[in-house]
């Protein structure tokens, strides 16, 4: 009776799953935390219009994003970068195409403590000091007397090679004085708020009255991380939102490109915080 | 035991179930060498430096290594002594109703999925640690071994109790018609006869808390460096179970990166496999499996 | 009191603080879960999707696809499990032989969860080319629990007397029946009790479907074997990244709560299982 009860019970469940209208077709995304609120909010207004379809969504940064897309486990890789060239060569015989869907800029962030400790600027000479090691006290720049907690990022994401590039010169540079290593923007902007004294790199659409962004100072002038000045260029450390496509995108994954280069889809990425295409 | 020939159906189902089941180990371990054989063969003697740094292809582990045995030794120094005198106090001392009782506490308390202990660690433990002892950040080897020795002493705590109710009641009531208190038949008598086993429980808590990810990977900062000095746990760390979970998906399968965690991953593999070896063979710990 | 009872007490006292702590801490922990947690969970909670990153809406999805991955996980290893404790207690005689079994899955229960993780990757995902599917999750939790429920059922199926095999032989039964008749029902208590605890740990696990059967978001009910779906303790990892939106962390909460809800549940269910095994050996 018992064995009989439960595996009807199996086999209701097993047709619930297969019954639950056609298999409907799925999208997998995945990638950089930067364009993923972007691609989230696209992904519901598109399920929406297309019910037949489903599309997943998964993090990670954009080197997983890219490295799935290459491996086919995915279809469309978020990178807040550009690819590499050292991972253009892993996969030499393919082919990839690059769909940029945005811009955003990458600020220098601090906790808001220190910033209202009169740290509201800084230059790239200054910040590349503090992330190699050689100063280690706000003091030394006009802040409180407190050891700067240095926080890095995992070495393959989007943030991590823009910002590098821009402040260390190297995209893969190796910041000796880091001590802490996190991932997604999200713990950093957590990590960031829980600590009175560090330093950090985010994209600018993430800084709240917590996590504060410094200007970037020249010789010639002080650029604050606004959305004016990424749009008018003038920001320093700014990057293109892309989506990777193995080869040439086709049907679906066509469609759902073209509708975040549509205006409804560019409209998602100005709510989002970032800058049009 | 019975002859299962006459029933050829019963006979397969059986032995083709239990072909599976061992074949299962020995399926995970050749998945394990044949894709960490890369790492071995290239990188060799580059494992023993302290600099990793995929990009550059440097793939050093010391500092790997330092962190998963600082972080499990300083987890069994706080839980060993707890447990095994919370053992003591369920085995000796408590009536048998209320043995039952908390025995049952402390087995459903084993159940906490390790999660939840990150969830903890990130919002209370870091900060307190943070506050305590006026670091800067609160995430630490220290923060990590703390959790760690939570979320071991239940399993530490059962199996020393088993380890206490398997000695005969002849010993406890020889010591006691000899006029010894309670303390003292438990520390002349039982606590010597026992010894062995309590190492052999201490050594499979051991690897249990080798394996354990979520909770220690969220706390610990991921800085891929040894302290200076290397007694200071009070920075952050890496260990080996918590760069696997953060750099796995990173790496693209079949690279080198990709090779070298994975053999992390069966090194890890093969220091738990013989611990877990010796205690069963040695000193005949026999883990109950639902824990 | 002279020095000898002095120490006595003391040690009592000792080690009662020990247990205090310990059980108390541990305690603390989930009372403090269920403080929080209640208050988040509601009807809505529990019945709506995740929105915003997980900082509004609910977890009814990430319910489903827990229930889903472990009630598979069960399903494919059960029989398994059944078939291989049967083989141990009834067909195997050779002492050698069968301590080398049982080593083999001992040592399959010590494998680290993230090892499982791995093997599951490059396994499931990539060389039977099934992607990132809740099947791959099942599959690599049922290899975890495999020997829970083995070892289990096998205790149990020891447990009965010889003279019941022997009883039912005497009346003519040939040995597969004798299985089904006297070994499968004698021995069941035993085999639930096992399950359930697999169970309960296969919900918690993080490690193994964190890159093998999950995605963030855009996961319903899955429609057919190859999609992926989320978990509560996935879902308590990405909230957890996010702690210090307040809204995020009352959801954390929530989540852990649930969890923690029917991972208590699947373990009072076994603890009760054991409980009548044992009232019904003394009786």
């Amino acid at each position: 009776m018992k064995t009989r009860i439960f595996i009807t019970f199996t086999l209701l469940v097993l047709l619930l799953l297969t019954s639950c209208g056609k298999p409907k077709q799925v999208l997998r995304i995945s990638g950089s935390t930067t364009v993923l609120p972007v691609i989230s909010k696209a992904a519901e207004i598109f399920q929406l219009s297309h019910p037949n379809v489903i599309i997943t969504v998964n993090a990670g940064g954009s080197g997983v994003g890219f490295n799935q897309v290459a491996n086919k486990t995915v279809q469309i890789g978020m990178m807040s970068r550009e690819i590499s060239k050292q991972e253009i060569s892993k996969f030499s015989e393919l082919k990839f195409t690059t769909h940029t869907v945005g811009r955003d800029a990458v600020a220098c962030v601090v906790s808001s403590e220190v910033y209202s400790a009169n740290i509201t600027s800084l230059s790239l000479e200054q910040i590349k000091n503090i992330y190699n090691g050689s100063v280690k006290n706000w003091i030394e720049y006009g802040g409180p007397d407190r050891q700067i907690l240095v926080i890095d990022k995992e070495h393959t994401r989007g943030t991590r090679h823009v910002f590098m590039k821009a402040v260390l010169g190297n995209k893969k540079a190796e910041a000796a004085g880091a001590d802490l290593v996190l991932g997604s923007n999200n713990e950093e902007q957590t990590a960031l708020a829980q600590s009175d004294s560090a330093i950090g790199m985010l994209s600018f659409a993430w800084v709240n009255s917590d996590v504060r962004g410094v200007a970037i100072v020249s010789e010639t002038s002080k650029i604050e991380p606004t959305k004016k000045n990424v749009i008018d260029g003038l920001y320093p450390i700014s990057r293109n939102l892309n989506l990777v496509t193995f080869e040439k995108p086709k049907a679906l994954v066509r469609e759902f490109i073209d509708f975040i280069k549509s205006e409804n889809g560019q409209q998602i990425i100005v709510e989002c915080g970032y800058v049009k295409n | 035991m019975l002859k299962i020939n006459n029933s050829t159906f019963g006979l397969s189902y059986i032995i083709l179930s239990k072909m599976i089941a061992g074949m299962i180990i020995l399926t995970i371990l050749s998945v394990l060498v044949i894709h960490s054989s890369d790492g071995f063969t290239q990188v060799g003697l580059g494992y023993l430096s302290q600099r990793w740094f995929p990009a550059q292809a440097e793939y050093g582990v010391l500092s790997l290594l330092y962190g998963s045995f600082m972080v499990t030794f300083l987890a069994l120094l706080f839980a060993v002594p707890f447990g095994v005198c919370a053992a003591i106090a369920l085995s000796e001392y408590l009536s048998t109703s209320y043995r039952l009782i908390v025995k049952s506490i402390v087995e459903l308390m084993s159940g906490i999925p390790s999660i939840i202990y990150g969830l903890i660690g990130i919002v209370f433990v870091s900060q307190w640690v943070k506050d305590i002892f006026n670091l800067s950040f609160g995430r630490t080897l220290f923060t990590a071994s703390i959790l760690l020795s939570i979320m071991i002493i239940p399993t530490l705590i059962s199996l020393c109790d088993d380890v206490f109710r398997q000695i005969p009641n002849d010993f406890r009531e020889t010591a006691q018609g000899l006029g010894l208190t309670k303390f003292e038949v438990i520390f002349e008598s039982l606590l010597p006869i026992a010894f062995p086993q309590i190492v052999g429980v201490v050594l499979l808590a051991l690897g249990r808390a080798i394996g354990e990810t979520m909770a220690i990977m969220l706390v610990i900062g991921g800085i891929d460096k040894i302290p200076v000095p290397f007694t200071n746990v009070f920075v952050p760390g890496q260990t080996i179970t918590s760069k696997l979970g953060r750099e796995i998906s990173e790496s693209s399968i079949g690279s080198l990166h990709f090779s070298v965690l994975v053999s992390l991953g069966l090194i890890l593999m093969i220091v738990v496999l013989l611990l877990t070896f010796l205690t069963y063979k040695v000193f005949d710990i026999h883990e109950r499996v639902h824990e | 009191m002279n020095r000898r009872e002095l120490f006595d007490r003391l040690f009592k006292g000792c080690t009662f603080m020990a247990l205090s702590l310990s059980i108390g801490v541990l305690v603390a922990i989930v009372f403090f879960i269920a403080l929080k947690g209640i208050s988040s969970v509601n009807l809505n909670f529990l019945l709506s999707k995740t929105q915003d990153f997980g900082a509004q809406g609910g977890i009814f999805y990430q319910i489903c696809g827990s229930l889903l991955i472990v009630f598979f996980a069960g399903l494919f290893c059960f029989p398994i499990a059944i078939g291989a404790a049967l083989c141990n207690s009834e067909w195997i005689r050779n002492k050698k032989a069968k301590r080398f079994a049982s080593t083999l899955i001992y040592a399959l229960n010590g494998v680290p969860s993230i090892v499982f993780g791995i093997f599951g990757l490059i396994f499931f995902v990539n060389y039977c080319g099934m992607g990132i599917s809740w099947l791959a999750g099942s599959l690599v939790l049922s290899f975890m629990i495999l020997p829970t429920i083995m070892v289990s059922s096998y205790n149990a199926m020891n447990n009965i007397p010889q003279m019941y095999r022997d009883s039912a032989l005497a009346l003519g039964l040939n040995s597969w029946q004798v299985i089904t008749a006297v070994i499968l029902p004698q021995s069941y208590l035993g085999m639930l009790s096992g399950l359930f605890i697999g169970l309960a740990r296969a919900i918690g696990e993080t490690a193994p479907i964190m890159f093998v059967a999950t995605a963030f978001s855009g996961v319903m009910i899955p429609t057919s074997f190859w999609e992926p779906v989320s978990t509560l303790p996935t879902h308590i990892l990405a909230l957890s990244q996010e702690a210090i939106n307040p809204l995020a962390l009352e959801n954390a909460w929530g989540t852990a709560w649930v969890l923690i809800c029917i991972v208590f549940s699947f373990s009072l269910i076994s603890l009760w299982v054991r409980i009548k095994i044992n009232t019904g050996i003394i009786k």
